[in-house]
């Protein structure tokens, strides 16, 4: 039984940081239609960031999320201005065509930049824990859990209750009308995007806390992040949350209940059946 | 000007029809192909290799190259990266033997890389000497041109479970947790019946897929079943996440081991002081006990090869010297380049190398000792070998709170 709520609770705390590694991509995939494969490079930039941050400059990874994130978030928008804006009304293959590339160049130039060693992000309390009767709370993952509840939220509210939430949200259902209402859509894309993206990077630097960085850890990232936000559905940040929290805990139980091997059968095959059953995600509107 | 221009051309052309007798002179070199990993996931151990097999070219050279019948040959390197990828790889060693026409081949890192690649090596019958695969599989097929000098995966964990054995208090229940890859599913299937014949009790075997993350349950599952002894079997992503997060877990069970990560320096380096207590295994260590022809002894080797890459050399770097050397020591005792005297000479061949004595089995495998070790302040501790204890473990590990 003690087993069993440790079990769920790693589930619960694996679906937290899951959720906010998705909450970009569904953002950009929801507003601008772009399933961006690059996502999972801008989570290990965002690792490498928070690490520099850290090592260098010994400022805590988890105060320094915000400085991650804003750096994130000018390289996000840049990028969108000048390459990912030629593509945004182009054919679906067109952009999955230009992220997978953009994944590459990220991947390399990573490996450039920083070899292809191992890092991690080591804070002296990253390793300590609390206990809560017979389960024990790594303080880490509850950091990040509740990082990724705070972004979620704070993600949801602006969306609805900002002027420049409105605008995204208006851009998203009908492009032509929120034209004729003033808003200049390139720059609403570029602003999207680098939201999307300075959130990817804080998901890194919450990444490297709990698990080691190295310049491949993309590819399986972005797969993970376009799970949970199928899962989830691409409308509602809180459905994000909810894909994570579902998945990590699907995952933990998997693992032991018939074993590690198949965790992630079980989360693709999950996958699978929500797109068959619901493919608008477990929160998102029916068709 | 464009009369210049063309001057300048002719005189090029030229230049370069007077090169070709020297380049035509050149082609006496012996050249050694392989393709490792310098990019993709595992371009971190995959340097050791491209890092050892230059240097170990250099010094050979250096000291007058390989002599084949009172002749001296130059070595030279003909290396690709294949990113990390099998398919990518078996392109590259097809292309170093049908187009580049190579004489000899060196390996990739990794056993299901060495798996896919040496069956290159067999169909056009030029010798891989490789050092980076150590699966059991890659030798039962009875392939006549590969050699290997990794110590056989199935014995990895021998030496530890012989020691378990001669400890004072030794462990009662055992944990075995294996990668599904054809490294360390070779690693499990040998472990499993020398635990059993060692009379352990192996309360979790549990294989799981290479690249997780997450060893947060299996971690849970160890510490409910009040595990003594966990040995993973996998790959050094993985094995760090381990260890951090048994550390956030506070899960300390009294020992565990890892078949990688524990000898190289760069592992040491990412977890800092949770890397203490850690047992490992190596079959090299930089002693100046190892003779060399080469390089004099292995802790010279060491130190030239810190001061030429930066960083410590461990067994992959071992190994992928000896690979060289025993490919120059064929050749010599051959009297010959041609791939298939130079494949009989290395069926034969028995040398002393900076890595230990090198001899193949029949299948092609080398056998070494693996001595096990174990990272205790600062520094990798030999702890017990092929004559017993050297050093004193530090067993059971004490508490993550308590350290």
């Amino acid at each position: 039984m003690d087993l069993l709520a440790q079990i769920l609770v790693n589930g619960t705390l694996l679906g937290g940081l899951y959720a906010v590694m998705a909450l970009g991509l569904a953002l950009v995939w929801g507003v601008l239609n772009i399933v961006n494969l690059a996502h999972g490079a801008f989570i290990m930039l965002g690792a490498y960031v928070s690490w520099h941050l850290y090592t260098y400059l010994h400022i805590d990874p988890f105060l320094g999320l915000p400085i991650t994130a804003v750096v994130m978030f000018a390289l996000g928008y840049a990028l969108q201005r000048g390459l990912l804006n030629l593509i945004v009304r182009a054919p679906m293959f067109n952009t999955l065509l230009i992220t997978f590339g953009l994944e590459v160049v990220l991947t390399y130039l990573a490996q450039l930049a920083f070899s292809a060693d191992f890092r991690t992000i080591n804070p002296p309390y990253a390793g300590n824990s609390l206990q809560w009767g017979p389960v024990v709370l790594p303080v880490a993952r509850l950091g990040a859990f509740c990082m990724a509840i705070v972004l979620t939220l704070g993600m949801w509210l602006f969306l609805l209750h900002t002027r420049l939430g409105r605008a995204i949200r208006a851009t998203a259902q009908n492009l032509v009308a929120a034209r004729l209402y003033g808003v200049e859509p390139r720059h609403l894309y570029a602003v999207t995007f680098a939201i999307g993206i300075a959130l990817a990077g804080a998901a890194g630097g919450l990444y490297g806390t709990v698990s080691q960085i190295n310049p491949y850890i993309g590819a399986s990232l972005t797969a993970k992040s376009f799970a949970i936000a199928i899962i989830g559905g691409l409308d509602n940040p809180l459905g994000v949350i909810v894909g994570g929290l579902f998945l990590g805990i699907v995952e933990s139980l998997t693992t032991l209940y018939i074993g590690p091997t198949f965790a992630d059968v079980a989360s693709f095959g999950i996958l699978v059946l929500v797109l068959i059953v619901r493919p608008t995600g477990l929160l998102g509107k029916t068709a | 000007m464009s009369l210049n221009r063309s001057r300048l051309l002719f005189s090029l052309l030229a230049a370069c029809i007077a090169a070709a007798p020297a380049g035509a002179a050149l082609a006496q070199d012996v050249v050694l192909g392989a393709s490792v990993q310098l990019t993709g996931p595992v371009a971190n151990t995959g340097r050791y290799y491209r890092d050892a097999y230059q240097l170990a070219i250099d010094k050979i050279n250096a000291a007058g190259g390989v002599k084949i019948t009172g002749q001296s040959h130059k070595l030279a390197l003909k290396l690709y990266d294949n990113q990390s990828d099998v398919n990518l790889s078996v392109r590259q060693y097809t292309q170093l033997v049908s187009q580049d026409k190579v004489n000899l081949l060196l390996g990739p890192f990794a056993s299901n890389f060495a798996l896919a690649d040496s069956a290159v090596s067999e169909k056009y019958k030029v010798p891989m000497v490789q050092g980076g695969g150590a699966s059991d599989q890659i030798f039962a097929r009875n392939f006549k041109y590969v050699f290997g000098t990794l110590a056989p995966a199935s014995n990895y964990f021998g030496s530890t479970i012989d020691m378990l054995k001669a400890l004072k208090t030794p462990p009662k229940t055992v944990a075995l947790l294996y990668a599904d890859d054809a490294f360390d599913v070779s690693v499990a299937e040998g472990t499993r019946p020398m635990l059993k014949k060692a009379g352990f009790d192996v309360v979790m075997d549990e294989r799981y897929s290479s690249n997780t993350s997450d060893f947060n349950s299996l971690l849970s599952q160890i510490k409910s079943k009040n595990v003594d002894v966990v040995l993973v079997a996998g790959h050094e992503t993985e094995i760090l996440n381990f260890v951090r997060q048994a550390k956030s877990l506070a899960v300390a069970p009294k020992m565990y081991s890892f078949t990688v990560g524990v000898p190289s320096e760069d592992f040491r380096k990412a977890l800092g002081k949770d890397a203490d207590y850690a047992f490992g295994m190596t079959a090299w260590l930089p002693t100046p006990a190892l003779k060399d022809r080469w390089f004099g002894d292995a802790a010279q080797f060491a130190k030239e090869y810190k001061a030429k890459f930066g960083y410590d050399p461990d067994y992959h770097a071992a190994s992928g010297v000896a690979d060289v050397e025993a490919l120059v020591q064929a050749m010599e005792d051959a009297g010959s380049i041609e791939p298939q005297k130079v494949r009989d000479a290395l069926a034969k061949v028995k040398f002393d190398s900076l890595y230990g004595p090198i001899a193949f089995a029949a299948n092609g495998q080398i056998n070494l000792p693996q001595v096990v070790i174990q990272v205790q302040g600062d520094s990798l501790a030999e702890i017990y070998g092929a004559k017993g204890f050297v050093k004193q473990p530090k067993y059971p590990m004490p508490a993550w709170n308590a350290r």
